[in-house]
């Protein structure tokens, strides 16, 4: 019954080898049977002890207690075996296995030694169809929506039995819509005796499903809490002890800049695996402005701006302009010289070289330029200089230019990357999920820092599948789905996010006359 | 303006370019410790065994001339290897083209194109470096263009290579003894002499210090090495700064295929009076990949490694008239051990992050 | 002449030749393949068939027993998987650097410990060495035309067959295999599902090992029964590029080592005759790797730009 303590933290620590203090003396009971969500910002601690529960990571010192019992997971096959189960924020999923398979994997049902495939099928549709989760197991995982894969792993957990249940950030994958039938599938769960932890930085959602709320913040606890005693503004301030500044629009200048396109996308069409990725996408980014792209991920985000930027390999069809001139044929660099820049989304796969120096990485995107060579040669001190400079102006934290890039914080990598694309002096700017995983300090500073240039007459495309973010930054919106452009919205202003959210579902779909201000306005 | 801070040099362990002469020193020191675990089994002397390798050379003039002579192509063999793997490339086909440049310069050298004794061996060796420069781009043009598994091709075609090079001499270059595929004799214009006979200094010296100030330029100082640094360390990276992979490819191949046909012209020019395919340039490609390695893909640091190498090997081969069960490979297993050593990130680094996690702390709680 | 050459090419004991061939080469296929099958890369296959094949050889000279010099080429091949293991993911050493730098020297350091047991440094003739037998299976051998292909073989062409079968079973029908491909298709979403990823790793670089040392020892204990340097002569690239070109797919994989064995009965063939230059015919199989490598690749590279597949 409610009310019995499943699971208990007593004075929890994490400390890496490397120094960070991730979680300190953490005092937390969860009872059985509620929805206890756990908030904090990004890099608050909430991560890493969900991992301590579920048996990635061991307490540097303190105990966990499960059921009354002392426990010590060596591994998430231990926690798994006690009956915790963990749905993760980034699938843990493996494409080209079936659903089946994904779910059977590490306690697979054998015959022999052989495994029991059609015990196996049998045994998955049964626990999909309890629930309701109306899948057919036999299927690819990589056909599926990613809605559906999250179904997938949570079905994974209840297979192996769990009564504890734990979802990092599940939300940030699905729309209103979907989020909406996820709670509904979790209040399921509480009644058939599943404990519920539920990790969120959304606080609406976390005030809707939870029982209870407990914060973390820099590490620490700041004290567990019933729904109904919390006001939305008393949870903001436990969390970041501050209003969250969210209203970046007076920082907006409003010159005019005679309507001028710093880049326009005609009639984009691309295929992939014989169906289109990109289905006739037409939209421009004017001068001075932030052009938003809201959508779930996956919906050719990534197809368009690797078309964007020059990157892609897949042959598609459709005119890219930027500053007036056509890009067809041409690679990313021909499209830097034209005054694009870009922040990429994986800035550790492709924003950064993790071993090389600050300096290094802070020039990359304009090696060439006369400031920072001397003649046949690199100008070594110019470039030392530069680095010094925009290590001050972006409040980078490091000891000095020449440590290696990835020894910094995500923040403060982050905001290299963004001081490099801003020193390229750009007419054009790409971000692509720009404050993805970074502190909420740094995420303010590149947010001031896009909205500087835009005021400068820089036309910026943003992609986020943060939709306040969007929504925050904004002039104008776009919402993709399935490929195409579903809806387009004049005035950032205006919009709500349960419009937005009809959209990116595709429950909505404007008219193409409507679409056609994308371009046209 | 910030006011800079005095630039103290940090001298413990944390200090990364130390960290790296500490491993390299402590890498040196295990593997000679091994070896002499090694001598000790092998040898009845083996005190005496590791002191001849490692002074033997210095006893004689001539064989510390022997040294300087033969480690110069297997220095522009590092060398080559060096810009390769440094560029993120693994691009193995050093030794095909040593083995195929030596068919250029054999050609050149045996026919009297110059009466010219300064010119003959330059039009040698520019033959050499272009058939190098032009066959190494084949493995690298693959990858870059298709994703071709270039250790793959370019492995194939070191066997391929050797092939044709015994074809070509036993079709148009063979001299008239049997017991060997060799081509015929150099002309007397062809071959390069000594500077300095009794320490066997010869151009090719000056040619390889040449060569390794250039590239070091290349590599720390030019824009081509930057690319080069970037590429080798995140291809996605230096794609997103628009970096042309494909250019880099070429480019690098081109410079390496140039420096493993000059080595190849120097070994045949000073070493050797005719050219036999399966014999004269064997292994010196090969060898090349793993003084790159123990230098670092440093210009300087291969050099160096080539010379000390050799000097290892030439003791071996002193010790050899008085220990006849030591062969001169026990030095590949000194260079083995080094390379497994030097090339692992975590080796030692237990220590330093123990130093890193107690500096940590103590500016946590400051 | 030249048409009784070509003739010679399709005859029985053509096939009988590829198939003695195709041993070495099948097993270097399988331990590229095993490896990579839990996302471990093992470029070292060819010194690990020139260490297990001297082991296996010396073993047998010490211990008088071929079986028992198998056993030893066995743990060589298994050591230096470990050591593999070791450098790569303890501490931090690039597998390929590892791997390169294996294959660079394990011709020297071969040559010293047959120095130091034989004496020499070319080959083991001068040792007097047990080896290991051919087969003749009494039933198989009088089928015409596939006795002589099925029956008669060398023992460990045998032992290569059970291997590929009990493999293909292991890997797609066993817990354990789907575990392994599950490490190597995403290595975190094993480790989420209770996986311990690393032993699998390790694990899998062993098999490696074994298969690689098997196919080193079946050149110097039953096919040439010597050791000599250079004796694999690429038979492990080879390997590794048919694992390349087969990308997973199992079929593809023997298919591709079964046809660059043929190439090699070829250029074996081509020898035997005067008509074609002997080195550009030694060097046959190599070239047709080079091909077959390029081809795929190229191929490859334009279904990938007509949107057919995933970019890997």
């Amino acid at each position: 019954m409610i009310g019995d303590t499943i699971l208990k933290l007593d004075k929890v620590t994490k400390v890496y080898p490397n120094g960070t203090v991730a979680n300190r003396d953490i005092n937390m009971e969860f009872e059985k049977g509620e929805i206890h969500s756990i908030v904090g910002e990004n890099g608050a601690g909430k991560s890493t002890l969900m991992k301590m529960i579920f048996g990635i990571e061991s307490p540097s010192s303190g105990t966990i207690t499960y059921k009354g019992q002392e426990v010590h997971f060596q591994s998430s096959l231990d926690a798994i075996k006690a009956g915790i189960g963990m749905v993760h924020q980034h699938f843990m999923l493996i494409n080209s296995f079936s659903i089946v398979d994904n779910i059977i994997l590490g306690d697979e049902p054998t015959s022999g030694a052989f495994i029991d495939r059609k015990e196996a099928t049998r045994i998955t549709q049964e626990v999909s169809d309890k629930y309701n989760f109306e899948l057919d197991v036999t299927a690819k995982v990589s056909s599926l929506s990613v809605a559906k894969k999250q179904k997938v792993e949570i079905l994974k957990t209840l297979y192996r039995n769990a009564e504890l249940i734990i979802l990092d950030e599940p939300t940030s994958v699905l729309t209103p819509q979907e989020t909406e039938k996820l709670f509904v599938q979790l209040r399921q769960f509480k009644e058939q005796g599943h404990t519920i932890l539920f990790i969120s930085h959304k606080l609406e959602e976390v005030k809707a499903i939870s029982d209870r709320i407990s914060v973390i913040r820099n590490g620490v606890s700041k004290g567990t809490y019933r729904n109904e005693e919390l006001t939305m503004e008393q949870l903001t301030n436990l969390i970041i002890g501050r209003d969250l500044e969210s209203d970046l629009e007076q920082f907006k200048t409003h010159e005019d800049f005679n309507n001028e396109k710093a880049m326009i996308v005609n009639d984009l069409y691309m295929e992939r695996n014989g169906k289109p990725a990109l289905n006739k996408i037409s939209f421009a980014v004017k001068k001075g402005e932030i052009l938003g792209i809201a959508g779930v991920e996956g919906n050719g985000q990534l197809d368009l701006i690797r078309c964007i930027t020059g990157l892609e390999k897949t042959a598609y069809t459709g005119k890219i302009t930027i500053c007036g001139k056509d890009t067809t044929g041409m690679n990313i660099k021909g499209r830097r010289d034209l005054g694009m820049a870009y922040i990429p989304e994986d800035r550790m796969g492709d924003g950064i070289a993790g071993p090389l120096p600050i300096s290094d990485n802070m020039i990359s995107t304009y090696y060439t330029r006369d400031d920072v060579n001397k003649g046949m040669f690199m100008d070594n001190k110019a470039i030392d200089r530069i680095s010094d400079e925009l290590i001050e102006t972006f409040a980078v934290k490091a000891e000095n230019n020449k440590v290696s890039i990835d020894s910094l914080s995500g923040g403060n990598i982050q905001k290299v990357v963004v001081a490099r694309e801003y020193n390229t002096h750009p007419k054009f700017m790409i971000a692509e999920q720009p404050t993805h995983g970074i502190d909420i300090g740094s995420a303010e500073f590149v947010h001031h820092k896009l909205i500087e240039l835009r005021n400068e007459g820089v036309g910026i495309l943003l992609v986020s599948a943060d939709l306040n973010e969007v929504m925050d930054l904004s002039d104008r919106i776009i919402v993709l789905f399935d490929g195409e452009i579903a809806g387009y919205f004049p005035n950032a202003r205006t919009v709500t996010d349960q419009q937005l959210g009809m959209y990116m579902l595709g429950a909505s779909h404007q008219t193409e006359e409507e679409i056609g201000g994308a371009l046209n306005d | 303006m910030t006011e800079k801070k005095a630039k103290s040099v940090n001298l413990s362990i944390t200090n990364p370019r130390v960290f790296e002469v500490i491993k390299m020193v402590i890498s040196i020191l295990i593997a000679f410790a091994i070896t002499f675990v090694i001598l000790c089994l092998i040898s009845k002397n083996p005190v005496n065994a590791l002191v001849t390798i490692l002074t033997g050379p210095l006893t004689k003039k001539r064989y510390i001339g022997s040294v300087i002579e033969s480690f110069i192509p297997y220095a522009f063999s590092g060398l080559a290897a060096g810009v390769l793997f440094k560029s993120g490339a693994f691009n193995l086909g050093g030794e095909g083209i040593f083995i195929i440049s030596g068919i250029s310069v054999a050609a050149v050298a045996c026919n009297a194109l110059t009466t010219s004794h300064m010119l003959h061996p330059v039009l040698c060796i520019l033959a050499a470096a272009l058939t190098g420069c032009i066959l190494m781009i084949i493995p690298s043009f693959l990858k870059a263009k298709f994703g071709t598994n270039e250790m793959v091709v370019s492995l194939m075609l070191n066997s391929i290579y050797s092939g044709v090079a015994m074809f070509i001499t036993r079709k148009y270059l063979l001299t008239n003894t049997t017991s060997t595929i060799g081509t015929k004799d150099y002309l007397a214009t062809a071959k390069i002499g000594y500077i300095y006979e009794p320490l066997r200094i010869s151009p090719c010296l000056l040619l390889l210090i040449a060569a390794t100030i250039i590239m070091y330029l290349v590599m720390f100082k030019s824009r081509l090495g930057y690319q080069i640094r970037l590429a080798g360390t995140n291809p996605k990276f230096a794609e997103y700064s628009g970096i042309s992979a494909f250019k880099l490819a070429i480019v690098t191949a081109m410079i390496a295929g140039t420096l493993c046909g000059i080595g190849a012209s120097c070994q045949l020019l000073t070493q050797t009076s005719f050219y036999q395919p399966d014999k004269s340039l064997v292994g010196i490609g090969f060898s090349g990949m793993l003084l790159s390695m123990l230098g670092r893909n440093n210009p300087i640091g291969i050099v160096v490694a080539a010379f000390l190498i050799k000097y290892l090997e030439q003791g071996t081969s002193v010790l050899y008239f008085v220990d006849r069960a030591i062969p001169s490979e026990i030095v590949a297993i000194v260079e083995g051990i080094v390379i497994l050593l030097i090339s692992s990130q975590y080796f030692l680094r237990g220590f330093r992050e123990k130093k890193l996690l107690k500096e940590g702390l103590e500016k946590d709680a400051k | 002449m030249l048409s009784s050459i070509f003739g010679s090419l399709f005859t029985t004991r053509f096939l009988a030749t590829v198939i003695r061939l195709s041993t070495p080469i099948l097993f270097a296929a399988v331990a590229s393949f095993i490896a990579a099958s839990t996302g471990m890369v093992n470029i070292a296959i060819e010194s690990i068939m020139t260490f297990g094949a001297l082991a296996g050889i010396l073993g047998s000279y010490l211990t008088g027993n071929a079986w028992a010099g198998l056993l030893i080429g066995l743990v060589v091949g298994i050591l230096t998987a470990l050591l593999i293991a070791l450098f790569s993911m303890r501490l931090g050493a690039s597998p390929i650097l590892i791997g390169i730098a294996l294959n660079t020297f394990a011709d020297s350091l071969a040559i010293f410990f047959l120095y130091q047991i034989a004496g020499e440094k070319g080959t083991s003739a001068s040792l007097p060495t047990k080896t290991l037998p051919v087969v003749n299976i009494p039933g198989i051998q009088n089928i015409p035309v596939l006795g002589q292909l099925l029956s008669g073989q060398y023992v460990l062409t045998y032992i290569c067959w059970i291997v590929l079968i009990l493999l293909f079973i292991m890997i797609y029908k066993t817990p354990l295999g789907m575990r392994m491909r599950a490490c190597g298709l995403n290595a975190n979403a094993a480790r989420t599902a209770g996986i311990n990823v690393e032993k699998l790793q390790i694990f899998s670089l062993v098999l490696s090992g074994m298969f690689a040392a098997l196919g080193g020892m079946y050149l110097s204990l039953n096919y040439l029964r010597i050791f000599s340097k250079g004796m694999v002569a690429g038979q492990g690239w080879m390997g590794i590029a048919a694992n390349g070109i087969a990308n997973g797919n199992y079929g593809v994989l023997l298919l591709s080592a079964l046809i660059f064995s043929a190439f090699r009965a070829v250029s074996i063939v081509f020898s035997s005759s005067t008509i074609f230059p002997v080195d550009l015919v030694a060097a046959i199989p190599y070239f047709a790797v080079f091909c077959f490598v390029t081809i795929a690749s190229i191929i490859r590279y334009y279904r990938v730009k007509a949107g057919k597949v995933e970019e890997q």
